[in-house]
């Protein structure tokens, strides 16, 4: 006689936990492909960036009329949860959870949000637009649906990025760090510039409609690849939960002091934020600079992505390279910084009669700079976090980044508008003349002293060649690592 | 590990089932307010409901 019920019942006690979203057992050895599926998340977060900063920031004003300050407002938005990332990061370092998870439900919210703001944002800018039947709408109905949105995309962006690269850093051996950072920096910009061309090819004819296709596209997508990147990551873990519930709990002040406490953590912070600021404006002014001031087309200055977004991969590789080979993460940095005093300098030149040549090698190095700097602070982050407490380091990291950035970006919109207000007439360039790159020339010069700056205060800290030991317990001091070493005067 | 509170098919302790099922409906709730946002600004934007 066949027992139907048991039958049955076994078939759905074997199913049960394949279908939950998490592991089983956690296995000492996280094979590269698993790394790899988790860094899809860098993926969405680079799309989000993409689509607020490019994308909508031209369709508001362009085709959508939104007047500029309007539009400027609501871009930097997300920027106010920034310092929230420390808070979130710690947040995930001190679940409480049943199941022994810490991070995966951080991402899960994260994910949503950025989904909720996706799904509201088109409708939401429409009304803000006064388009069709909104035109009756009252302001302050488009003003606030527009703001929530860019609120929740900014809020689920700065979850997942925080609490995603910390259970990366969870899964790989202190070892293996450097590769998987670079890694995650890589993944960030291909999804940048995947969805940047993607974005731009969609919206070619534009429609209302196309818009709200695109928008809501993006959400879908981010959902599915956060999903496929979150699932099976992070292992059920009973003895984990119970050491949860007795662990010892510390208040955000207490642990944020400690982190600050750590060695050499406040001058990183520092550094990452004057560099942070330094690189940030780069890719946002080369296009219009390359146009304006040296009468590039617009397509060319479209390749000045490729070039400087190749320069930067360029950059990621070869820190990854050299990190696992025991360099110094400080010494990467100047590098860094060094490579991008050049290029800035290469930059300025060129409008001053060296030319376009000097100006492809400007950007090319800028970006070869950014990568290196970015991945070597990032890395030396890492290296000076507890176990327990990487959340929240790597909180700090991101809250500083992403507002030095914002701030970048901000600041190269404002250099924008100074030249569209010096000459209506902009664009062409040519009647123009020497006024013209006189404020991106002025900008240039600052992300110089920016990058001088955290130079400077990073050599004091270089050790000595003698000691190359690269800090961790690495201790694979091969001698080609005196290649990489930064000749400190 | 308690092995009297496992709650079946799926072989969860009653905690952990619970913590399953709380992300179910935080989710729920959280789409639900997305989705009733979304059909008001749609409603604004569009003849939908005259």
């Amino acid at each position: 006689m066949f027992d139907y019920r048991s039958f049955a019942m076994r078939k759905l006690t074997a199913l049960g936990p394949k279908y939950l979203p998490f592991v089983d057992v956690a296995t000492a050895e996280v094979p590269l492909s698993r790394i790899l599926r988790l860094s899809l998340f860098q993926v969405t977060v680079g799309m989000a960036l993409v689509l607020l900063i490019g994308t909508l920031n031209r369709v508001m004003i362009v085709e959508l009329d939104v007047p500029a300050s309007l539009v400027a407002m609501m871009l930097a938005l997300p920027l106010v949860f920034a310092p929230f990332r420390t808070l979130i990061g710690f947040r995930s370092d001190q679940h409480v959870s049943a199941l022994g998870l810490r991070r995966v439900p951080y991402i899960w919210k994260g994910t949503m949000y950025q989904f909720g703001g996706f799904a509201i944002m088109p409708f939401s800018l429409l009304v803000l637009s006064g388009y069709a039947e909104a035109v009756d709408a009252p302001r302050w109905l488009g003003i606030s649906s527009a703001a929530l949105a860019f609120l929740l995309v900014g809020a689920g962006v700065h979850m997942v990025q925080t609490v995603g690269l910390a259970l990366a850093t969870d899964l790989v051996k202190e070892d293996d760090q450097p590769k998987v950072v670079g890694l995650m920096y890589a993944m960030l910009l291909l999804g940048m510039v995947v969805s940047a061309l993607v974005f731009g090819a969609l919206l070619q004819p534009y429609t209302p409609g196309r818009l709200i296709q695109v928008i809501q596209g993006a959400a879908v997508v981010t959902v599915a690849l956060n999903l496929l990147a979150l699932w099976k990551q992070e292992a059920r873990d009973r003895e984990r939960a119970q050491a949860m519930k007795t662990m010892r709990r510390q208040r955000f002040a207490d642990a944020f002091a400690e982190l600050m406490q750590a060695p050499g953590m406040k001058r990183l912070l520092f550094v990452i934020a004057l560099g942070t600021f330094g690189f940030g404006m780069a890719d946002v002014l080369l296009e219009p600079y390359g146009g304006q001031a040296l009468g590039l087309s617009v397509a060319s200055t479209t390749k000045l992505t490729a070039l400087f977004a190749s320069g930067t991969l360029l950059g990621f590789a070869y820190a990854s390279w050299a990190l696992d080979r025991a360099a110094q993460p400080g010494r990467i940095s100047v590098l860094g910084t060094l490579l991008g005093i050049v290029g800035f300098a290469a930059i300025i030149a060129s409008s001053l009669g060296a030319g376009v040549p000097a100006f492809l090698l400007g950007t090319a190095l800028t970006g070869l700079g950014t990568g290196l700097f970015g991945h070597a602070t990032l890395t030396a982050t890492l290296r000076a976090t507890q176990k327990d407490r990487v959340g929240l380091a790597l909180g700090a990291w991101g809250a500083v980044q992403a507002t030095a950035a914002g701030i970048g970006i901000a600041l190269a919109g404002l250099v924008r508008d100074v030249i569209v207000g010096l000459d209506p007439g902009a664009g062409a360039g040519a009647g123009a003349g020497a006024a013209v790159e006189t404020p991106y020339t002025i900008v240039f010069s600052i992300e110089i002293l920016c990058l001088a700056l955290a130079c400077a205060v990073l050599l004091p800290v270089l050790k000595p060649r003698a000691d190359e030991t690269g800090q961790s317990q690495t201790g694979r001091a091969l001698p080609d690592s005196r290649q990489t070493a930064v000749e400190v005067p | 590990m308690a092995d009297s509170d496992k709650v079946w098919p799926t072989g969860l302790t009653l905690e952990e089932a619970e913590e399953v099922h709380s992300y179910l409906i935080d989710g729920t709730r959280v789409f639900g307010v997305i989705a009733a946002i979304a059909h008001v600004l749609v409603a604004v934007t569009t003849p939908w409901l005259g």
